[in-house]
């Protein structure tokens, strides 16, 4: 017979395993609670996991506020060895240092303390701290050009509140002099110094732009280790800032730090130094390592190399939220590691069906042998089974997946509409919207776990179909 | 004489029952000739369907040798046994064994599926489609091409089978009482049927069977009886 060569190739896969595989899935209705259990499971880790891949990088943003990349707080004690000065008198040596420092795109510093703030004119303060008058203030001085080109500043100031939030702005009059008075003030016709409010404090104590507030202080004396006298100032709101992090926007307060300095009436003129990297993503190890050990020489900081020390008077944004992004970045984990048990009941399913299957085709697998089938090929035939299972489920479950992750807030509007159940609290959340980013490396991650997780359960039965004693096979009728 | 194609020497074949091992055949020779119709007789019980696995290398024997074609079937690896089986023997059974989920026209295409690497069989598939079509028709199946096997009788079915059987023209045929469960017409026409492709194709034809008028009909008889073959109508038993 010329069409039938008597040595046919070896080892190329056969038609039949091809064939029968896709005739018993389509024969068996029950293969298909399989395919059904992976869509389900793709489909749903693959949105679960961009919505916490969303909030997670939503609330970096919010967390991380009016932080700068790198902060420097240094040590008070000890005079630095260039001048022979406490270090926070003058910044200017330290400022130089650190802009040198190639990767560090711009510095700046600020002098923080706290202060009492409360309404001019509000007579019963001290009675009703509760009714909302009266505020525990962090107050922060800024060189203005300096803070701009090294934090969120301008964007907080310039911020538009999302639709739904209850948070009001009211803007500076001139984005490039916001410490300027806001038109038409007049305070018994002398000026007064301006601050810039967080929106949030502004809302909860019920000011508004050009409004004079009274801030008390008191500075503690270092040497004597006491509270010195405090002190109290009237000063004018020349707008609000919003950052989105209710923290900042709740208890903190700018002002020029000329002004705060002269306030305080102490020798220190700043308290911290805040640091724009030119590649923050990239470099910030690395860097942040350099400067603790260039500040540490300079005497602005302690020995990085002391095995007491922690880090913390040079550091990241990031080490500094770090508890509250590693809780997010732990409920992602989690959630994953919850929604990976729907992917093994699964793989369960298809277990069993496939044991189903294997039992159910004794007969023909006897048959198969006796036609010239191999036990590898029978393993290729029920394996591939599961290959257009986890084919379908998982193309399916990422296509759905993804375009519900993309689509999130409509379909959680209709569903919330259908159902008359609200899903999404737009009220308890700092977003007005569902975030969610599609992580690549994510998808092919999940994808790659449903072809593992239903290769596994379908070699097993697969296995068990390839060992049968042809025999024993054909005699069963 | 022509040639023997398929031959087995010294088959023997033991059973473990519990911690005992049982034997079935003790030592049996048979020699099927190219072309030959031989028949294989024998009261259930005496080896019968044993031997025809072991001859059809579905079963390994315990001792003893099977030669196709002067080569050692035992003496293969698994791959090799299996493209013997698919290309060299073709089997006929009592219950049919096509499978449910295949049509008739799939069930008879089979064996050239598991001849062939997907590209080639794609290459060959109408050449393959067309010949299996003309077979079914010729064995009276033209109706029932598209037909599942629990669509269709019980001599349907066999014919199925044996066009299955024959589809890659293998030079042996064994066929177990492939009339067996059929009724004594319907067993008649299914058995013509065989007869008459047996010798169109030349193909030698191993039949068991406990029908005396059928063995009749073969060239050659051999009586099984104990796992040995007793008496042969043919040629006195070498012993």
């Amino acid at each position: 017979m010329g069409m039938l060569p008597r040595s046919p190739a070896r080892a190329r896969p056969r038609v039949y395993r091809w064939f029968l595989s896709l005739r018993y899935l389509k024969a068996r209705r029950t293969n298909w609670i399989g395919v059904a259990g992976l869509f389900v499971a793709v489909a749903a880790l693959i949105l679960i996991l961009s919505i916490m891949a969303g909030f997670l990088s939503e609330s970096r943003q919010h967390l991380r506020g009016n932080l700068a990349d790198v902060m420097v707080m240094p040590r008070m004690d000890a005079p630095i060895a260039a001048t022979g000065e406490l270090p926070r008198a003058d910044p200017g040596p330290l400022l130089e240092l650190v802009r040198s420092h190639p990767g560090v795109a711009a510095a700046s510093v600020q002098l923080q303390w706290y202060g009492i703030m409360m309404r001019e004119g509000g007579s019963e303060v001290m009675e009703h701290p509760l009714y909302g008058d009266l505020g525990l203030v962090s107050l922060v001085g800024i060189d203005v050009e300096d803070e701009y080109a090294t934090t969120d500043l301008r964007e907080s100031l310039l911020s538009t509140p999302p639709p739904a939030s209850r948070v009001r702005m009211e803007y500076v009059d001139d984005i490039d002099d916001p410490f300027a008075q806001p038109q038409g003030f007049e305070w018994d016709g002398l000026p007064l110094p301006t601050i810039l409010v967080g929106a949030q404090l502004a809302g909860s104590l019920g000011l508004h732009k050009g409004d004079v507030v009274q801030i008390i202080t008191s500075s503690i004396d270092r040497e004597e280790g006491a509270v010195g006298e405090p002190s109290n100032e009237k000063f004018v709101i020349a707008g609000f800032f919003r950052t989105g992090e209710n923290e900042m926007d709740l208890e903190r307060i700018y002002m020029q730090r000329q002004v705060l300095a002269t306030f305080l009436d102490r020798d220190a003129a700043w308290s911290q130094a805040m640091l724009r990297l030119d590649d923050y993503e990239h470099d910030h190890e690395r860097i942040v390592a350099e400067l603790r050990h260039k500040l540490y020489q300079a005497g602005y900081v302690h020995d990085p190399e002391h095995p007491f020390y922690k880090g913390g008077e040079v550091t990241t944004w990031e080490a500094f939220r770090g508890n509250l992004l590693g809780a997010i970045e732990n409920e992602k984990a989690l959630m994953g590691v919850m929604l990976s048990l729907v992917m093994l009941v699964a793989g369960f399913t298809i277990f069993a069906i496939h044991s189903m299957l294997v039992a159910e085709k004794r007969r023909d697998i006897g048959i198969l042998c006796a036609l010239g089938g191999t036990p590898r090929g029978i393993l290729a035939t029920f394996l591939l089974i599961g290959c257009w299972e986890v084919l379908v489920g998982a193309s399916l479950g990422t296509l759905v997946g993804v375009y519900a992750a993309l689509r999130i807030d409509p379909l959680e509007q209709w569903l919330s509409r259908t159902f008359g159940v609200q899903i999404f609290n737009r009220d308890v959340y700092l977003f007005d919207h569902i975030p969610s980013v599609i992580e690549i490396s994510g998808v092919a991650l999940i994808v790659l776990g449903a072809i593992s997780v239903t290769l596994l359960f379908s070699s097993i039965p697969a296995w068990r179909a390839a060992r049968l004693d042809p025999i024993e096979a054909l005699r069963s009728e | 004489m022509s040639k023997p194609i398929l031959s087995c020497r010294g088959i023997r074949r033991a059973f473990p029952v519990g911690d005992q091992s049982i034997e079935v055949l003790h030592g049996v020779n048979l020699e099927l000739r190219e072309g030959e119709r031989l028949s294989l007789m024998g009261t259930s019980g005496a080896g019968k369907t044993t031997l025809l696995n072991i001859l059809g290398l579905l079963d390994p024997p315990t001792e003893g040798e099977v030669y196709i074609d002067g080569t050692s079937g035992w003496g293969l690896s698994a791959v090799e046994r299996a493209q013997l089986r698919n290309r060299r023997i073709g089997f006929v059974f009592q219950f049919y064994h096509l499978l449910p989920e295949l049509t008739a026209l799939e069930n008879v295409l089979l064996p050239a599926m598991i001849a062939h690497g997907g590209m080639e069989y794609l290459r060959l598939r109408s050449e393959f489609t067309d010949r299996a079509r003309e077979m079914l028709v010729r064995f009276g199946l033209e109706e029932r091409l598209r037909h599942r096997p629990g669509q269709l009788s019980g001599g349907e079915q066999q014919r199925v089978a044996i066009a299955r059987a024959l589809f890659l023209d293998p030079p042996i045929l064994i066929a177990d009482e492939p009339t067996g469960n059929l009724d004594r017409r319907t067993g008649e026409k299914v058995l013509e049927l065989l007869f008459e492709q047996q010798a169109e194709r030349g193909t030698a034809l191993l039949l068991v069977t406990h029908d005396e008028r059928l063995a009749a009909r073969c060239e050659r008889t051999l009586y099984m009886e104990d796992g040995l073959i007793q008496a042969d109508s043919g040629t006195p038993i070498p012993q």
